[in-house]
């Protein structure tokens, strides 16, 4: 997040088609639109302060679960358990 | 799958497949069992199915293609078979309530939210994760699948047995479901989530 949101008259306070432009910005957040160059989504976030918003909420969103939601710890005997029933079938 | 397979691998093979494309993901494998059965033993059992399968049926996996997929699948799919009769899962009119919700494609996107990026980056482990959990099975799975294993729509799709469109739009509900969870925390945690 290189800039800060400011209120200045630079961005547009409503957004003119939130539809297109949310999906737009979830599709690249999955990593599904590499097409969508950094350059024009840079544009349109110092543009759009609906869109601004909608991109960081939605960036943290993914960054809290990727980074709070994987930490389940294996129990320790799974991986022997499993190999040995494999034995077992072989 | 089908019980009758050509051999396609020598014994050296599978043994080779198996350690190492298969037991890699099971850190990830039992996150998902986890997270889909909430209990420790049934989680294990999941897992521990779910290779066994891949074993047995490692003549219908293709190398070269991606494993971690393939092995969500089978999991998914045991899990839907077996494990959620018998699992304290949301019942039956939870789901039919989300059910005409969800399966239509098109998607309001005009919905949204005034939770707060500071709020979501102060949210504990805890809280984040109970979000997740309290979500709906089929939301909380296009969740896990996209946002902690990082699944494209394309896998997600092929995973869930269900059209790009609908892994799309499933994917965006069930955000904002998240989000209405992380909201109602955010409220109880003090952050002001009205506009500064």
């Amino acid at each position: 997040m290189e800039k800060k949101i400011d209120s200045s008259g630079e961005k547009k306070l409503k957004c003119g088609d939130v539809s297109k432009c949310f999906q737009l910005l979830e599709s690249i957040l999955d990593g599904e639109d590499k097409d969508a160059s950094k350059e024009v989504l840079k544009e349109k976030l110092s543009k759009c302060q609906p869109c601004f918003e909608h991109y960081h909420l939605e960036q943290a969103i993914r960054e809290v679960l990727k980074n709070k939601c994987t930490k389940q710890s294996v129990p320790g005997e799974l991986a022997n358990s499993i190999r040995q029933k494999i034995e077992d079938i072989k | 799958m089908s019980e009758v397979q050509k051999k396609k691998y020598s014994d050296k093979e599978k043994n080779n497949i198996f350690d190492h494309e298969f037991m890699p993901h099971i850190d990830s494998m039992y996150n998902f069992a986890f997270r889909l059965t909430f209990d420790e033993d049934d989680a294990k059992d999941l897992v521990q199915d779910t290779y066994l399968k891949a074993y047995r049926f490692i003549n219908s996996f293709e190398q070269g293609t991606n494993a971690k997929a393939w092995l969500f699948r089978i999991l998914k799919n045991s899990f839907i078979n077996e494990y959620r009769k018998k699992s304290k899962q949301p019942s039956k009119v939870d789901y039919q309530e989300v059910e005409t919700y969800y399966n239509s494609d098109s998607v309001d996107y005009n919905i949204t939210s005034d939770l707060r990026i500071d709020a979501v980056k102060d949210m504990l482990g805890d809280e984040i994760s109970n979000a997740l959990n309290s979500l709906a099975v089929d939301f909380r799975t296009v969740i896990i699948l996209c946002d902690l294993e990082g699944f494209t729509y394309e896998e997600m799709a092929k995973i869930l047995d269900i059209p790009i469109g609908t892994v799309r739009s499933r994917l965006h509900r069930a955000r904002n479901l998240l989000k209405e969870k992380l909201h109602s925390y955010a409220k109880n945690m003090g952050y002001d989530t009205e506009e500064e």
